[in-house]
């Protein structure tokens, strides 16, 4: 920057007192929750908020923004609250503009006030105006006290931004929990297209004490809101990991696979020596029997770039299983049954995670590609009680309004209503199926009971069971164009990866209508 | 020792107890084979152990989230 303002020169003596005080304000401000406080964390092994910036962002990236704001309320707290705890800015990431918001724990437990909640709103609404992702690095205590008790504190601090917690889905959001975080980390943690969690941490709506007060019994902090709950339970977590970095490097591969914000494609990254070398044996993944299991992940590994596979919720609802890859280096989104996992029947879980994913992929313009082996839908009292015909409709009517590319390939059975929500006929772009496929309303043993009425050892059941068999086979489908192609289980990928470029949406320069984007963020 | 319990995770019936007694499991090894909706689905030890004790037999009936067996590890 020039030191000229208009014909004079300043002299730096004029402003040395002036500026001495900027570099003590700022340090002050740098200095966070203070020299101790900081040492206990790094003393725990856990990075505190301008660590974890530093990591995530490209060397000198970081700008901030608010870096001098302070607490608005009371202006005895003015001095104990650098940034007032939430360090907002912009970065590069992998090279990517981005937004972020850090909170440090250090100052005030990096509750919410009306400084920082000024920050917030900034940070969403430029990402938002610019195309860029935002990043929330969640460990807060929630709402300051004493600035929200009573009616002026309540009236002053909340409610003022009517879009504070409103998703559109223009930009992709990601979020760390990586300690306790309670309400706004919460908040965006669940809002978040993708919400990464460090063991230990704790996310919930309010902390383990206001809990007991409220209930009345001692409440433990990790079932309240523990990595386990979270990943296995209820899915808000989409990843689990061991320490802070690891969530920044995830933070940083999910944000690789999308782009930057819903008008425009996902960058595309040359695909790695390696890739599609197992095709050739592919098939042997399938167990000799057909009522033997195995794992599908290990099939879609094969088939997407090498290291490719992402996945997301691998602990939640397992049946089905939900990741981002690349094909030739292009993002897709990957949905497939897991028989190792109650025999690949869907489960009211899988269906939300299902569902979810396909409101990230299509609001995001990444195609999909699902791998079909289901024998249906687990059915009974338990799934009633869990709403299972409204979570196997969410997924149907997502899938329905999925304006990306659409893709399926039938490994192996594909039965009932499932057969439809794993994208049968109509409801993808393309159905293929291996040789091995199956297709029907039920399993042959169950519907020669059915339409037969005949038992196993009964006279004739094996003579029903074998015709039913084999009109079950592929051929029929493809016959009537049901499906579309029966291949080689070895030309897998590379059917995909030409199907991705036939069906590229053209029209709009690869970027769909997005008919989902306001979507609940979960379910 | 750490007392482990692996669990079914689907209704049906025992088909086929894969392991023994006393037997040292790795992570991710199967316990027994559950037979369910016409598939034979395993009880894989979530974490290493040695089995102590299997709480249902062949043939019996299990429920999802029973305990099938007892390891420690």
């Amino acid at each position: 920057m020039s030191s000229e303002t208009g014909s004079e020169t300043a002299r730096p003596s004029q402003f040395e007192s002036t500026l001495r005080a900027y570099e003590v304000r700022l340090a002050k401000a740098l200095a966070m929750g203070g020299a101790e406080k900081l040492a206990r964390r790094k003393t725990m092994g856990v990075l505190n908020a301008r660590e974890r910036i530093a990591y995530l962002c490209d060397p000198g990236s970081f700008i901030e923004s608010g870096l001098f704001g302070t607490s608005g309320t009371f202006p005895a707290d003015r001095d104990k609250t650098p940034a007032d705890g939430k360090i907002a800015g912009f970065g590069k990431i992998n090279r990517r503009e981005a937004g972020l918001v850090a909170n440090d724990f250090t100052v005030m437990g990096s509750s919410s006030g009306a400084t920082n909640g000024r920050k917030i709103g900034h940070m969403k609404r430029v990402a938002t105006q610019r195309g860029i992702p935002l990043v929330f690095l969640g460990e807060s205590s929630g709402a300051r006290m004493p600035d929200t008790m009573g009616a002026r504190g309540m009236g002053s601090l909340l409610g003022n931004d009517g879009a504070q917690y409103q998703r559109m889905r223009e930009i992709p959001w990601a979020s760390a929990t990586l300690g306790l975080s309670y309400g706004s980390s919460s908040w965006y943690a669940a809002l978040s297209d993708f919400s990464v969690m460090r063991k230990g941490a704790v996310l919930a709506v309010s902390s383990p004490l206001l809990a007991s007060l409220a209930i009345g019994e001692k409440v433990d902090p990790e079932e309240l809101g523990g990595w386990r709950l979270h990943s296995e339970v209820t899915g808000l977590a989409d990843m689990v990991v061991d320490t802070d970095e690891q969530a920044l490097d995830a933070i940083k591969v999910f944000l690789g696979y999308l782009p930057s914000h819903h008008n425009e494609v996902p960058p595309v990254c040359p695909a790695p020596t390696g890739s599609g070398e197992g095709m050739r044996d592919i098939v042997n993944l399938l167990p000799p029997s057909r009522t033997q299991v195995y794992d599908v992940r290990k099939v879609v590994r094969t088939i997407v770039d090498k290291d490719s596979f992402f996945e997301l919720k691998a602990r939640f609802g397992r049946v089905g299983v939900t990741g981002l890859a690349r094909l030739d280096g292009r993002t897709v989104g990957i949905l497939a049954n897991n028989p190792m996992v109650k025999g690949g029947a869907l489960d009211t879980d899988a269906c939300e995670k299902f569902t979810s994913f396909l409101v990230l992929c299509d609001s995001f313009n990444i195609p999909i590609v699902m791998f079909v082996d289901t024998p249906g839908f687990v059915i009974g009292t338990d799934a009633e009680r869990h709403r299972a015909p409204g979570k196997i409709m969410n997924m149907m009517n997502a899938l329905s309004l999925m304006t990306v590319p659409k893709l399926s390939v039938i490994l192996r059975k594909t039965y009932g209503q499932a057969y439809l929500n794993m994208g049968g006929g109509r409801n993808s772009d393309e159905v293929a199926a291996w040789p091995t496929a199956e297709i029907s309303f039920m399993d042959s043993r169950f519907a020669v009971r059915v339409v037969h009425g005949l038992e196993l050892g009964d006279a004739g059941f094996d003579e029903a069971l074998a015709g039913m068999d084999r009109a079950n086979e592929v051929w029929d489908a493809a016959s009537i164009f049901a499906v579309q192609s029966v291949i080689r289980p070895q030309e897998t990928r590379d059917y995909l990866v030409r199907m991705l470029e036939v069906h590229q949406l053209r029209l709009t320069k690869g970027v769909g209508q997005h008919l989902m984007r306001a979507w609940p963020t979960s379910y | 020792m750490a007392r482990l319990e692996a669990k079914t995770d689907v209704t049906g019936s025992v088909w086929k107890i894969v392991t023994t007694v006393g037997q040292q499991l790795a992570p991710g090894d199967t316990v027994m084979l559950i037979e369910s909706m016409k598939m034979e689905i395993p009880v894989v030890a979530e974490e290493g152990g040695r089995i102590v004790e299997f709480r249902y037999a062949e043939g019996e009936s299990i429920t999802e989230g029973e305990v099938v067996a007892i390891l420690e590890g």
